[in-house]
């Protein structure tokens, strides 16, 4: 088989193109499914079905492959899910809709959060990303930017009203 | 908004985005509204998080499911083929045909039939109307020949064995196989050995008795033959599933006649075969199914209707 830079069978070259395009099919994925683990499981399956074809596939076509199979691989999801629906004698399980109306999330409410966060003032914005991004505790947080405790939770605090107010009716 | 002034209370959001006051605290503090709007955004950014959790976790799932199945493929693989020759053909659809001169040459002609012997022992046949070009020095370290039309090979384990024609290359390391190219026509067919085929649009695998065909630049395809060897070796030609003009060459070929089918539809699909010594037998195998006749013109061309 040719190894070469761009083939897809490649493993260095297939462990690239996952590094490149599993965040953004993630995502799609989850705004599709509405479930992460649902998600996970055809992102993996998608990337598995890419090395299976990968002789067929050229890397600059990987993505449109991609989304394509991960798609598919979601539509038949559902297809077999109706089916199993339709075979149940009792009504669907409520754990199935465990998730309550208001807490499905789209697209566009999660671009809202992420604009709300960049548009922060500094000093709110620099305690929000700490806290949130790094992990640190607001004791750490406190530490590393040199004030209070109180102060931090201040600024979180305040931070969370901004956005909300930001976003506004969702 | 209802603000609890207390110093414990003043930044109650901070205290319950990081768990230390819970949901129902949250509730007596705000507004129902104000509550369900709070929660959407905390369940959001717990959204956001896991959605930009790094990728190693899942790329590393996936590795090792490949590697699970390679495992089984291998394990049945080794079962079946034991210690034979792992010949692998691999079939590049290329676009050019780069002529060198070779020193030898072989031709059939017309109606004719031909084994050469290569300088390794390894025999090729060659069928009606092609031809072979090669090079007889280094031939043991550079097995490479040129091939327009169609023969059959029988390599002798060595050093990579390479068929060029117009349309694909082949590369085998010991095996039989059939190469056939005619204008728009190419295909390959594993007597033995397993086959790998490569071109830009697919990958297929092929074990004896399956072969991979492109017609007209449509899709490849594949099929199945129990043969041991390609019919026309016998002096037969056999064909599935093909469409008639090539049928139509193939007699041409084997019987150095001309054929005008400008008055039928060569796109027809046929299945069978036609001896290739006794014309009359052989255009009656492939026109009489067809409803096809056919007349000879005063300069010996059969015209079809």
């Amino acid at each position: 088989m040719i190894k070469d830079l761009n083939n897809i069978c490649n493993e260095k070259v297939f462990e690239k193109l996952f590094n490149t395009h599993a965040k953004d099919l993630r995502r799609f994925l989850f705004f599709k499914t509405q479930d992460m683990n649902l998600a996970e499981d055809i992102l993996q399956d998608a990337f598995i079905k890419l090395w299976d074809h990968c002789n067929n596939v050229n890397p600059a076509k990987a993505k449109s492959f991609l989304f394509t199979v991960a798609k598919n691989m979601f539509f038949n999801y559902k297809k077999h899910e109706k089916v199993v629906m339709n075979h149940q004698k009792r009504a669907p399980k409520s754990s199935n809709y465990e998730t309550p109306e208001y807490l499905l999330v789209e697209k566009e409410f999660l671009v809202k959060i992420e604009e709300a966060i960049s548009t922060l003032p500094e000093k709110q914005k620099e305690v929000f990303l700490l806290s949130r991004i790094e992990k640190k505790k607001y004791k750490e947080i406190a530490e590393i930017v040199g004030i209070s405790v109180k102060a931090v939770e201040k600024r979180m605090h305040l931070a969370l009203l901004k956005m909300k107010d930001k976003i506004g009716d969702v | 908004m209802r603000e609890n002034l207390t110093t414990e209370g003043a930044y109650f959001l901070a205290k319950w985005l990081d768990g230390t006051i819970s949901d129902t605290k949250l509730r007596t503090l705000v507004s129902e509204k104000d509550f369900i709007d709070y929660k959407k955004l905390k369940n959001g950014l717990d959204l956001l998080d896991q959605l930009d959790r790094p990728v190693t976790p899942s790329f590393n799932s996936v590795k090792s499911s490949i590697n699970q199945k390679i495992n089984v493929k291998k394990t049945q693989q080794s079962f079946k083929w034991g210690l034979s020759i792992a010949a692998s053909i691999l079939i590049i659809f290329g676009c050019y045909f780069a002529f060198n001169p070779l020193d030898t040459r072989y031709e059939t002609s017309y109606a004719e039939q031909k084994t050469i012997k290569l300088p390794d022992g390894s025999e090729v046949v060659l069928n009606a109307k092609s031809v072979v070009n090669f090079t007889q020095k280094d031939w043991d370290t550079n097995r490479s020949i040129q091939l327009k039309g169609e023969a059959f090979f029988k390599v002798k384990k060595g050093s990579t064995f390479r068929v060029q024609t117009p349309k694909g290359q082949v590369t085998v390391l010991g095996t039989k196989f059939n190469v056939k190219h005619t204008d728009a026509f190419f295909e390959v067919v594993c007597y033995e050995g397993k086959v790998s085929v490569t071109n830009d649009k697919k990958e297929h695998i092929l074990n004896p008795g399956n072969s991979i065909r492109k017609i007209d630049g449509n899709d490849s395809e594949k099929y199945t033959s129990k043969k041991l060897f390609p019919s026309w070796v016998n002096g037969e030609s056999s064909f599935v599933s093909v469409p008639l003009n090539y049928v139509i060459l193939e007699l041409e070929k084997q019987y150095n006649i001309e054929i005008d089918a400008s008055k039928i539809d060569e796109s027809i699909i046929f299945t069978g075969s036609f001896s290739n010594k006794d014309l009359k037998l052989a255009l009656a195998s492939v026109f009489k199914t067809m409803n096809i006749h056919y007349i000879k013109d005063k300069n010996g061309v059969l015209i079809l209707q």
